[in-house]
């Protein structure tokens, strides 16, 4: 076995959790059973690692089935990496029939055509996504295991979330090789990126929770109701505010959980707006400005800030429109006209 | 008494004992007052009480009285109309209104006017089992445009809309509601596929989002054989969840007769349901 093939395997299994090794390896399912039970999983990481690696010998591992341990590790723990959203366009109204087989062989003729040290790795799953590593080279050097690009695509959809890693370079070739693939005319990055890919995806695939206006009855249990218990002496002097908070905010956020994005981004070029006669800035030049929201999950705190009393509700469109515009980075510049109003670019 | 007001003037004890004794009579004239006024509240509601009978009493005699010359028109018990109470007439409207509503989402299209255009809802079904429902937000104030929505973005709702939602709302939500009913069967038909005939498949279900394109191999058994059947559903036709397009393929050197038993499953498959098909397999080797 290739000497970087088994440091390479080494690695992988140092980053798994300890009590997920065991698992982590079955679902792999290149060592045996026999073999499995073999290893002391209760040693410290450094010996289970070592004894992977002997048994991996045993079977003669190559770089293809030590690249698949790491899309499994990958897709176990997607929130490692950072995720950005793509979208294709194409002009033709043919009915897609997507061929999982058809899209792998044009997917890896079009890259290795530009690029032949390249290592291509696939693996599907139940909800239609197709997870592709890549393994990065150059013309005159092998694939670097360890420049790995991920992409994740779902089947017959116009997104791809593709976590790039180092080498920015390589991503136009990435990018148009997707493209041919899956039968699009072209790709363009949008302003959409999180270390949550669950959340991303249902960001664009509409699979949060929003709240539509219906008439079919939910059962009042889903409904967050406040418990009437409590102390009688408390009197609730603002209640009837309280409510209309909490109804302006499941108007807005709806019920369920929020999709988890880390921060929102918005670069300001509007005009700096003074008193007259202050005249602070003599150029009439936008004003540049970026203001940057972060949180271990921003959708959430932002729903909690009028209940907390921290803002007033509703809240400004500019941070309710997140999950429905489909973005976190944005531009705001001034409205062109008449009205010197804030415009945001699509 | 002449020692009270003896008291009452001169000496400190006998004022306090005169003060004591002011309070004491005051208080006893409070006592009688509550007293007398307790009485008289009580007698005000007896009187009121009295007036209630007497209305009551009234009321049931006038009954008693139509219930009477009613029998003497008509045959049978006349049932006094009586006044539903309110609370009655209103749980009622409720519950009326509830059925006609269930009876709407029931159809699969169902509809709510919002404050600036209206708000569908399209419930999709396959035979008998109500699966998943889709939500569309319309704004219809100036030109008919679709605010939000939880279409699954591989239903190509933007190419229907562009055909049918300015000139004909009705034709725009009855292809949607095609497309998304004939999803939702083939989805089910896949799932109950892999669900209850996992034992018969060999190898991973090959299928995608929208599930029109499957791709599996199967066994079949002939005369105590087994022998691996390759099968390529090809679903053209979005609005439909039967096949357009099936190949059933087996192995070269498998038996010539296995040849009509593909032919007999392409047509199945083109015909019936995907688990149904499976279970008239299991019951026709059973048999």
């Amino acid at each position: 076995m290739d000497v970087t093939v088994a440091e390479y395997i080494r690695r992988t299994v140092l980053k798994i959790p300890r009590d997920e090794i065991k698992t982590m390896l079955r679902k792999w399912g290149f060592l045996s059973e026999t073999q499995l039970q073999t290893i002391n999983f209760h040693q410290i990481k450094e010996n289970i690692s070592q004894d992977v690696v002997q048994l991996c010998e045993e079977n003669s591992a190559d770089i293809k089935q030590a690249a698949v341990l790491d899309i499994i590790y990958n897709h176990i723990y997607p929130n490692k990496r950072v995720w950005s959203v793509y979208q294709m366009n194409k002009t033709g109204e043919e009915t897609e029939f997507f061929d999982l087989t058809d899209f792998k062989k044009k997917f890896k003729r079009r890259l290795r055509s530009a690029l032949k040290n390249v290592t291509i790795n696939f693996r599907e799953y139940e909800d239609n996504a197709v997870w592709i590593r890549i393994a990065w080279g150059t013309p005159y050097t092998k694939p670097n295991q360890y420049k790995t690009s991920y992409v994740v695509y779902h089947s017959q959809t116009p997104y791809v979330f593709i976590s790039v890693s180092v080498l920015k370079s390589n991503l136009p070739l990435l990018c148009q090789a997707l493209v041919v693939a899956s039968n699009y005319h072209d790709i363009h990055e949008m302003e959409l990126r999180s270390h949550s890919l669950n959340s991303l995806k249902d960001i664009v695939f509409k699979r949060y929770s929003q709240n539509f206006q219906t008439y079919y009855p939910r059962p009042l249990q889903e409904r967050n109701v406040a418990p009437e218990n409590g102390d009688l002496r408390i009197i609730q002097e603002n209640r009837n505010e309280k409510e209309r908070i909490q109804r302006v905010n499941q108007e807005v956020f709806g019920d369920g959980p929020q999709p988890k994005l880390e921060f929102a981004q918005y670069k300001l070029e509007t005009m700096f707006k003074s008193d007259p006669k202050m005249d602070v800035l003599d150029e009439k030049e936008p004003f540049r400005c970026l203001v940057k929201f972060s949180s271990p999950h921003l959708l959430e705190s932002l729903k909690s800030l009028a209940p907390a009393g921290m803002a007033d509700a509703p809240l400004s469109p500019l941070l309710t429109c997140i999950p429905q515009k489909a973005r976190n980075y944005f531009k705001i510049r001034e409205k062109k006209g008449f009205f010197p109003e804030r415009f945001v670019s699509p | 008494r002449g020692k009270m007001e003896e008291g009452k003037a001169y000496s400190p004890d006998g004022v306090f004992a005169h003060l004591e004794m002011l309070e004491a009579r005051a208080h006893e004239a409070a006592v009688k007052q509550e007293e007398t006024e307790q009485q008289e509240e009580k007698l005000a509601r007896l009187k009121a009480r009295v007036q209630e009978l007497r209305l009551q009493r009234d009321e049931l005699r006038a009954k008693v009285d139509l219930q009477q010359k009613g029998q003497l028109g008509k045959e049978g018990v006349v049932s006094d109309p009586a006044q539903p109470s309110a609370r009655a007439v209103l749980e009622w409207k409720i519950k009326s209104v509830k059925a006609m509503l269930q009876v709407f989402y029931l159809t699969g299209i169902s509809g709510k006017l919002t404050k600036r255009g209206v708000c569908f809802c399209i419930s999709t079904a396959y035979e008998g089992t109500y699966l998943d429902s889709y939500h569309l937000d319309l704004l219809t104030k100036a030109e008919v445009q679709i605010h939000r929505h939880s279409v699954p973005i591989f239903i190509p709702l933007e190419q229907i809309a562009k055909k049918y939602l300015q000139t004909d709302i009705r034709r725009f939500l009855s292809v949607l509601s095609d497309h998304l009913n004939a999803y939702a069967g083939r989805r089910y038909q896949a799932d109950q596929l892999q669900d209850r005939f996992s034992d018969r498949i060999e190898g991973t279900l090959q299928r995608n989002s929208l599930c029109n394109l499957l791709v599996f191999n199967y066994n079949v058994s002939s005369k105590s054989k087994t022998f691996p059947f390759n099968v390529r559903l090809l679903y053209g036709d979005l609005c439909c969840s039967l096949p357009t397009e099936v190949t059933v393929s087996c192995t070269p050197d498998a038996p010539a007769s296995l040849a009509e038993t593909a032919a007999a499953h392409s047509d199945l498959f083109r015909r019936v349901a995907l688990h149904k098909a499976f279970r008239s397999f299991s019951s026709a080797e059973e048999s």
